[in-house]
């Protein structure tokens, strides 16, 4: 504080030099005194009153001589004098910044408020004070003196401006006024700046602030100068577009950056390139012709957006549209075509240019380009950046390549600073050096100094920036530093004079741009693949409702892959102009109903990507994008219908199309897969419905119907669901799950394809409960799971004699999904006939929940097969994966998560993909389930016994098994149903066999387990496989 | 300080009555006002460039394209002015950067003043 008392001191000093003075003021202006002695007074308690008094006195004067009343002024004339001089004698020896200084010695003077950052300095040059009287005598001399140094000073000010140097010592200090950020109304930044300065004015020197900054950059806020945050509050007091709320402080460091704007260096001038603000042509290239810098309007040219049609409508009375409800598309004008429709064209000659123009309708045309005169400022000129395919269309119609010369160096002329730099291989492209590359040496403000690669040359040429332009070579690896693709990464294949085309590292598309716009770079970035929520490849819908795929982003939109199945169509979106993002799971159906979700791989089976294929990355509206890598195009995205899609091993599908298969080629002995999906649906509450159905099932296209549900979709009962109580022609009879009454409808009124859960649960229930089999349901499921597959198991031996297939084929969902893959060639049986047609009878089971297909499928071949004992266990254990009651059996036995309804893992791994890469036995396991072998280990459990382990010596063909009891099958040989089997789960290098898949029955080497998967080294081939741990039994050699 | 050391009173400039499109500024002094009111006064900072004596001046010695507006109340205490070199004009409404230059003829009218003239620094 002692310092605080010092300043304080001096005032009081100052006030007593002023008093004599003006005493004319201190009586004309006391208004604020009460106010100000108060603050005074908390600040500085230990002054003396009196001396406080004098100050406030004394600064109220000060800010009324300010203020400039004429009287008052004159006063303070003299009064300037004598306190400049004060300073003045000291100055020179103090401080070597005179000017500064010298305005400083003037702010004192003016206004020496304790307030005053420079209070230091004051005081320092206050200090040895003279007395009052001396000065008075010197007055007229030092006002010589001043006058002198005020205009020496301007001279010098003439060379310092320049430097930056002198800049530097105005950087602002802690002495100075600070800048304060003040909230307005958008777009009033700059009214309310006047409107402050004219405040100021009125009000005089009570507004303390210094200076209000409004930036054409910054909206919504202005800055304003004070020394205090209280003066900048007092100031916007009462402001209209000011809002009060939060003053915020611009720290020291950044006050200079407030200031320094770039200038829009570029003037609009002839030949410049500019982009039209507003109206149709708003977005538009143009090219300035001519300016009238007086009344501010240019003619410049564009491409027409003109529809003669419309125009020759309106011009004949024909009805016009009110509403434009598009824009038409730029293309040149044909007047000859405006002709044909009767459109009336002058021919007129510019008094001023003398050019020949043809009018249309008040429109000027020229060599097919619309001269336009628009006023400068619905111009835009800054970052133009016309883009290679803009400027090669604005080409006039037979120019040649040298007249964009001037384009292009109107696009030089729109460089930033620091365009060129060392290293950089450019390209003289006017001038006599003409042609000559070499590389940047040294480059100054407008000069680029070049190392020619010419040899006879000079070391190094200056040149003009201007004459030069970046040079690329093929097989460069580039960064596209601006433009549209900006931050683009890429290979250069090809340079066509100053245009370079690149390969995207990311989306591998060819990209054209200006060598200018491109520098080398060993960096591999995606470029932008993120504008605020949505990134590269999201579906998102726009606001027009249609929805699609981003394929690229570029620096300010989203090339969008719309979901037009019909063609591709590519639209350019913003931002604003998207209004969500799709990150719904959505399934889809292919042509025969297989039921699609993301990441399926499916094969598109006609349009104009007919046999293209791929995994589906987004689906909606029944449309799919899918993702082919062959694909050049959109970023290899094609969007397709999804019923033009046929899954590729649909794993869902496998028992049916397997079964198909089989079927046709097993002499056809089957009814063919053409049949409807539904007659393998087990009935509705299950009221032993399973044999029945099963019963009459698989030879009788029709009546398979029977016991479906399905919903009726045309008609007076559309939207019902049912069960289907008979057939008969064409007529179904449905039971309504709604209304107590039996309908018949047209078969061709009804959609199979009902939600599956209700028969799911049913199915499950049905079993559950009313197979004798189950004592107690919920505990022995998990026992009963092995059942079903010993049931199988047989029969999947069995498969392997033909006639067996024959007989067994439907209902085995084993063999026939490896005969498939055996075959190795998934995509002969994707695409042949007989399998094609079969999947319908998997739609039933195809619903929703992945798991739900599966289970069903082989229950309902039980039923079908009439297998007598049944099926009960068989479904239970199907579905016993989501039956909550039965965790326990889950881990052994069920091919765990590639069963769970909704877990992604299964469904990358779907089975069509297997011949195709090593992941597909494990599916095929998957869709299995365990079937067992000989000489496998397993736990026995016997209702009420212990758990005993033991080895399968033999399958039976009822589905049961002999077992030797014992870890290594020493004991005694029982005979077991498969659901008091469990299978062993082998460990780490035991010995396996395999139970499932392509490789059923081989034997190997468990190397590895990684989750659920297991890493088996196959005995026979000594191929490493992955296959699920599920289908992997220790084996127990005999 | 308007006439260059002669001591006169510091008067304020006129303040532009718009804020709109006819807004211009002195390529000297980036003083900012409207064309009508450049047409009828003049520029307070550089008199000798006779405004309001020849319209066609206006157009020569002023611009519309510049960038921010800056009102100095306090030029001699502002940093703000300091920095902006244009401390020493008169309080008024200035712009932050013109984007044009004087013409050659017009900027031997400053020398022969004795006026100093910066042309805009290109970015």
């Amino acid at each position: 504080m002692p310092r605080r008392r010092d300043d304080y001191e001096d005032d009081v000093e100052e006030d007593d030099e002023y008093d004599g003075v003006d005493e004319e003021d201190d009586e004309a202006d006391g208004y604020d005194d009460g106010g100000k002695v108060k603050r005074k007074r908390t600040t500085s308690d230990f002054i003396y009153d009196e001396a406080e008094e004098d100050e406030d006195e004394e600064e109220d004067d000060d800010d009324e001589d300010y203020g400039g009343g004429g009287g008052a002024r004159r006063r303070g004339g003299g009064k300037r004098h004598k306190g400049a001089s004060n300073f003045f004698d000291l100055e020179a020896q103090v401080d070597s910044d005179e000017e500064e200084e010298e305005e400083e010695g003037d702010d004192d003077f003016i206004d020496p408020g304790a307030d005053i950052p420079d209070e230091d300095d004051r005081r320092m040059h206050r200090r040895p004070l003279l007395p009052r009287e001396d000065e008075q005598e010197d007055v007229e001399e030092i006002e010589r003196r001043i006058q002198e140094r005020y205009a020496r000073s301007l001279n010098v000010e003439y060379d310092d401006e320049a430097t930056d140097v002198e800049q530097q010592a105005l950087l602002p200090s802690v002495r100075d006024p600070k800048l304060w950020m003040v909230k307005c109304a958008i777009g009033r930044e700059r009214e309310v700046a006047v409107c402050l300065m004219q405040k100021c004015i009125d009000r005089g020197p009570e507004l303390q602030i210094r200076s209000a900054v409004a930036l054409d950059h910054l909206k919504n806020f202005i800055y304003i100068e004070a020394d205090k945050e209280a003066h900048v509050k007092e100031a916007i007091k009462g402001m209209r577009n000011i809002f009060t709320g939060k003053i915020m402080l611009v720290p020291i460091k950044e006050m200079t950056d407030v200031l320094s704007v770039e200038s829009k260096a570029i003037d609009i001038s002839r030949d410049t390139w500019v982009r039209l603000k507003i109206g149709t042509y708003k977005g538009d290239l143009a090219k300035v012709v001519d300016v009238d810098n007086v009344r501010q309007r240019a003619t410049v040219k564009v491409i027409p957006r003109v529809d003669l049609q419309a125009l020759s409508n309106k011009l004949e009375g024909r009805e016009v549209p009110k509403k434009k409800a598009f824009t038409p598309p730029a293309r040149f004008m044909n007047i000859d075509e405006a002709r044909e429709l009767h459109i009336r064209v002058e021919r007129r000659r510019d008094p001023a240019t003398g050019d020949y123009f043809e009018k249309i309708e008040g429109m000027m045309f020229k060599d097919g380009f619309l001269y336009k005169n628009v006023s400068l400022k619905s111009l835009s000129t800054q970052n133009v950046q016309p883009t290679f395919d803009e400027l090669e269309k604005f080409r006039q119609p037979g120019e040649t390549g040298d007249g964009d010369m001037s384009s292009l160096s109107t696009l030089f002329a729109n460089r930033k600073k620091g365009h060129f730099m060392k290293g950089d291989r450019v390209i003289v492209v006017k001038g006599d050096l003409r042609n000559l590359k070499g590389w940047v040496e040294k480059v100054e403000e407008d000069t680029v100094h070049i190392k020619p690669n010419e040899k006879g040359l000079p070391k190094t040429l200056a040149i003009s920036d201007k004459d030069l332009c970046k040079y690329f070579e093929p097989g460069n690896h580039v960064k596209v530093v601006s433009g549209a693709t900006e931050g683009a990464t890429g290979m250069v294949v090809s340079v066509e004079g100053h245009v370079v085309n690149l390969v995207s590292d990311t989306t591998k598309e060819l990209i054209r741009v200006f060598a200018d716009n491109v520098v080398e770079s060993s960096e591999v970035t995606s470029g932008v693949t993120k504008i605020g929520d949505y990134e590269l490849h999201d579906l998102v819908v726009l606001d027009d409702n249609s929805f699609g795929v981003i394929i690229r982003v570029e620096s300010e939109a989203f090339q969008v892959l719309k979901g037009v199945p019909e063609r591709p169509d590519v639209a350019l979106a913003r931002l604003r102009e998207i209004k969500y993002k799709v990150d719904k799971k959505i399934f889809a159906k292919d042509r025969f109903k297989n039921t699609l979700s993301v990441k399926d791989v499916v094969k598109i089976l006609d349009g104009p990507c007919r046999g293209k294929q791929g995994p589906v990355e987004h689906i909606y509206k029944g449309v799919l994008f899918i993702y082919d890598r062959h694909h050049l195009e959109h970023a290899g995205f094609i969007c397709v219908k999804s019923d033009s899609c046929m899954m590729v091993g649909g794993s869902r599908a496998n028992g049916e199309r397997n079964g198909n298969s089989l079927t046709s080629k097993f002499s056809h002995l089957r009814t063919p897969p053409r049949v409807p999906p539904s007659p393998m649906r087990p009935p509705r509450g299950g009221h032993g419905g399973h044999n029945n159905f099963g019963g009459r099932g698989g030879g009788r296209g029709h009546d398979a119907l029977i016991g479906a549900t399905v919903k009726i979709r045309l008609g007076h009962y559309k939207g019902c669901k049912g069960r289907v109580k008979d057939v008969k022609g064409s007529t179904v009879r449905i039971e309504l799950e709604s209304q107590m009454k039996v309908v018949a409808v047209d078969r061709s009124h009804i959609s199979d394809n009902v939600n599956v859960t209700p028969s799911r649960e049913t199915s499950r229930y049905g079993m559950g409960s009313e197979t004798p089999m189950h004592p107690s349901r919920t505990p022995l499921h998990p026992y009963m799971t092995p059942m079903r597959d010993s049931g199988v198991t047989p029969y999947h031996d069995g498969m392997r004699t033909p006639m067996r297939d024959r007989a067994w084929n439907p209902y085995t969902p084993m063999s026939p999904p490896r005969d498939n893959w055996e075959d190795g060639n998934p995509g002969s049986w994707a695409t042949s006939p007989q399998y094609q047609p079969g999947s319908p009878p998997s739609r039933a089971y195809e619903a929703p929940t992945p798991g739900s297909g599966w289970t069903n499928t082989p229950s309902n071949n039980y039923n079908e097969a009439g297998t007598p004992r049944d099926s009960g266990s068989a479904y239970a254990n199907a579905p016993s994966p989501y039956l909550p009651s039965t965790p326990g059996g889950q881990p052994p036995m069920t091919p765990s998560s590639a069963y769970l309804p909704g877990t992604p893992g299964g469904q990358p791994m779907t089975p069509g993909s297997g011949g195709l890469d090593m992941m597909s036995p494990v599916v095929g396991a998957d869709s299995e389930g365990p079937w067992f072998l000989p000489d496998i280990l397993v736990n026995v459990r016997r209702p009420g016994d212990d758990t005993t382990p033991g080895v399968i010596r033999e399958v039976l063909p009822d589905g049961s098994s002999k077992i030797a009891l014992g870890s290594s099958g020493n004991g005694d040989v029982v005979t077991v149903l498969p659901n008091e089997i469990e299978v062993v789960p082998p460990r780490k290098l035991d010995k396996i066999k395999i139970m499932g898949g392509a490789h059923r029955g081989a034997t190997g080497k468990l190397i590895g387990i990684d989750g659920t998967d297991g890493i088996v080294k196959v005995d026979d081939t000594l191929d490493v496989k992955i296959l699920d741990m599920v289908s992997l039994a220790k084996l127990v050699q005999a | 300080m308007v006439n260059q050391g002669g001591g006169g009173p510091v008067a304020v400039a006129q303040i532009p009555t718009s804020f709109g499109h006819e807004l211009r500024a002195c390529l000297r002094c980036r003083l900012v006002k409207t064309y009508d009111q450049f047409r009828e006064s003049g520029c307070e900072n550089c008199p000798f460039f006779q405004m309001e004596d020849d319209h066609e001046r206006v157009v020569d010695c002023t611009t519309p394209n510049f960038t921010g507006l800056i009102s100095v109340m306090d030029p001699t205490r502002s940093w703000a002015a300091r920095w902006l070199r244009i401390g020493k004009f008169a309080p008024g409404c200035y712009t932050l950067a013109v984007s044009e230059a004087l013409n050659p003829d017009l900027q031997n009218i400053c020398e022969e003043e004795h006026v100093p003239y910066v042309p805009p620094k290109r970015v």
